[in-house]
């Protein structure tokens, strides 16, 4: 079992619809890396340039906010992760 | 909107039919058709339909009488599809206008209630022509021999703010909603972006101003022209039982990773588009000063926890809704409860009538983003417009124009509004290209083809011109600064032409921006609704043939090369104070224009061979 990366319609649109991406990583942090390298049109979404996780994107795991000096939070199989731009507008 | 009965999935846009009402207002004629679908954008609705119907038109002047506004609903509006709730305004724009002078065709989508309603009369598409002689009011009911339509006197409405005019109408039709007109588009001639205020469940239940709004383009000042001062739907709620998928479906966009920067962060939300405030401010984004942001740090004044200790905020929605975007904020009492309702507060009408007006005082912000919705202008359009006249006469200490408001003076601004909204400011109520243009300082006008920017800088934005009906709300490139940070050539043609566009396929759906529903979901909800099975592909090709012709219909009013363009200070006056070094020189948006145009002009060619009317 794996945990589950929920994607924002921003990013599932750049990989042909795929909305949820599986991943095998210990934790927060590498599971989004794992993102990043699976899909490398997401790479500047996920990442940014100075290769840290994007600044501008928000993650929850199991439904909670994790802040940014938290993405090294390890994941069990079945976690969730969910990713946010934290500029959406409207 | 209906599919034939067939046994089982149907393939062809065709075999699909839907009601339209035609009113004559000159005559006060109504009269009812069965019409078929001609493709797929008529299928899906909105502008996909609406703008097919713009091209037969020939139109110099929006308000002229035969110049038709449309009004009508997406596919997915009154479904069981959580945030299907829109109804859509289209027609020729008093606002957005090219550089030859034509209006251009435009649409402004709304959520609330009305839409929903106005599809459970069996209406799908009211196409409104002429002028009435005396004030009306279009009342559409569903009876059991189907929809039916008559005009009544506005007269007792005239000069009510919007929700109250809502409320005086509510009394005579129970179990009904409204779309009406403010202040603002009564007086159509000096105020050209008049909004069209849209009924909500709390609003009838409160009695508080809580409307909502389709905004942007005049369609309220082209509702005015025309002497309709609102449109009742009267109709049962027809709300069934999602099916299974559609529940899974629902299940998503309430809790979902696409709603949560709307969502309260009780509910595992970032807070809003509120919540803009914090990552903007972080690249010094947040516009100031008619979008020059100070790198001053003042932004964080309106930041929502500096505000939230002085006020309560509620979080409420539309109509079956489980995101609760709207963020109302009530005064808090002494005793720490929940007091009157004060305003909205969006970021957009927040921004651009506070921040960017040089006010960061909460107390003195909520009441002209309240004032801008009870006279029913558009608050991008009008607190714009404003911060124009206030860089201007900072420009000019010497021979200030209009009131000689001044970044900051509250006081003032909410004259500039109360006369703007009321018919007696038109140098403010025209919007901000005719101002500029009349004062011969185009440059910092912040505006592209007559619509003001909304509050995202245009220092970041390239894509603002290839956006149809308004900058962030039809071209999805207004956030990608900052969230990638790349400024090549490359990147920007491919955010405009291959990823950008797409922004507006709910505006041909039915559904609301913030459900943020993934593309393969769409032709899930479209068979469980109607039938019709289509892949994500041929989705995705009808929302890319209704934007070109869109783009189309623009060249067809006289949009030339130089109509798409950004203000000039942009390239010519680079803010420092921007976190990230200014990259759109001359050099850089001429590359960039080039290369657009060589993919759209190729569609446009294309479209145009292949349709008589494209």
């Amino acid at each position: 079992m794996s945990v589950r990366v929920r994607l924002p319609a921003l990013f599932a649109d750049r990989i042909g619809g795929v909305g949820v991406v599986d991943t095998t990583a210990p934790t927060v942090e590498g599971a989004l890396r794992e993102v990043g390298r699976r899909y490398p049109a997401l790479a500047t979404l996920v990442l940014a340039s100075d290769g840290r996780v994007n600044p501008v994107i928000v993650v929850f795991l199991n439904d909670r906010q994790l802040p940014a000096d938290r993405l090294g939070a390890p994941v069990r199989a079945g976690d969730e992760i969910d990713i946010v731009p934290a500029i959406e507008g409207g | 909107m209906r599919a034939p009965h067939a046994t089982g999935p149907i393939r062809d846009p065709t075999s699909v039919r839907y009601t339209r009402c035609t009113v004559d207002l000159t005559e006060g004629a109504v009269a009812f058709g069965d019409l078929a679908c001609r493709n797929l954008e008529d299928v899906l609705g909105g502008f996909g339909r609406s703008f097919q119907l713009l091209a037969e038109h020939t139109v110099t002047d929006a308000y002229a009488s035969d110049s038709p506004l449309v009004v009508n609903t997406g596919v997915l509006t009154g479904s069981s599809v959580m945030t299907g709730l829109r109804a859509y305004f289209s027609a020729y724009s008093p606002l957005k206008v090219s550089n030859a002078g034509l209006p251009a065709a435009m649409w402004s989508a709304g959520s609330g209630k009305f839409g929903s309603k106005l599809r459970w009369t069996g209406v799908d598409e009211i196409v409104i022509a002429g002028r009435s002689a005396q004030p009306v009011v279009l009342v559409l009911r569903a009876t059991s021999a189907g929809p039916s339509a008559e005009l009544v006197s506005a007269v007792p409405l005239l000069g009510l703010e919007c929700f109250r005019k809502i409320l005086a109408l509510q009394p005579d039709y129970p179990d009904a909603h409204f779309a009406v007109i403010g202040p603002a588009g009564e007086h159509f001639d000096a105020c050209y972006f008049g909004a069209v205020a849209l009924s909500t469940e709390n609003l009838l239940k409160t009695g508080d101003d809580k409307c909502r709004w389709a905004g942007r383009g005049g369609m309220g000042s082209v509702m005015g022209s025309k002497n309709l001062v609102g449109i009742v739907a009267q109709a049962p709620d027809q709300v069934v039982a999602p099916s299974p998928r559609i529940r899974a479906l629902n299940k998503d966009i309430a809790t979902g990773p696409g709603s949560r920067k709307f969502r309260e962060a009780s509910r595992g939300g970032l807070g809003g588009t509120w919540a803009n405030y914090e990552p903007l401010d972080r690249f010094a984004f947040v516009p100031q000063q008619n979008f020059r942001p100070q790198g001053d740090g003042r932004a964080r004044k309106m930041f929502r926890s500096a505000v939230e200790p002085e006020f309560i905020i509620k979080a409420e929605s539309c109509f079956k809704c489980g995101i609760n975007c709207h963020k109302n904020l009530y005064e808090r009492t002494a005793d720490g409860l929940r007091g009157a309702f004060r305003a909205k507060f969006d970021y957009e009408p927040l921004n651009l009538l506070s921040t960017n007006l040089g006010i960061d005082d909460p107390h003195a912000a909520w009441p002209l983003v309240a004032r801008v919705d009870q006279l029913g202008m558009d608050s991008i359009s009008i607190g714009t417009t404003i911060a124009y006249v206030l860089d201007y006469n900072t420009r000019h200490p010497d021979s200030p124009i209009l009131n000689g408001a001044r970044f900051g003076d509250a006081n003032k601004v909410a004259d500039l509004i109360e006369l703007a909204g009321t018919g007696r400011c038109p140098e403010v109520g025209r919007g901000v290209k005719r101002l500029s243009e009349q004062l011969g300082e185009p440059a910092y006008a912040m505006h592209c083809k007559g619509l003001e920017f909304p509050a995202y800088i245009p220092d970041t934005n390239p894509g603002y011109p290839w956006a149809i009906a308004g900058g962030h709300m039809s071209m999805a490139t207004y956030m990608l600064l900052a969230l990638e940070q790349d400024r090549s050539v490359d990147y920007w043609v491919k955010a405009i032409t291959e990823r950008g566009l797409y922004f507006v396929r709910d505006d041909l759906l039915g559904l609301c921006k913030f459900a943020m529903l993934n593309a393969e979901a769409a032709p899930l909800a479209l068979a469980e609704e109607v039938g019709l099975h289509v892949t994500r592909e041929e989705l995705l090709a009808a929302v890319r043939r209704a934007f070109i012709r869109a783009l189309w219909l623009e060249r067809k009013q006289g949009y030339e090369r130089a109509d798409y363009t950004l203000p000039a200070e942009v390239f010519d006056r680079p803010n420092p104070m921007l976190e990230i070094e200014p990259f759109i020189t001359r050099e850089f948006f001429g590359s960039l224009s080039e290369r657009v145009w060589a993919v759209f002009d190729r569609e446009i060619a294309d479209l145009e061979r292949t349709a008589t009317t494209p």
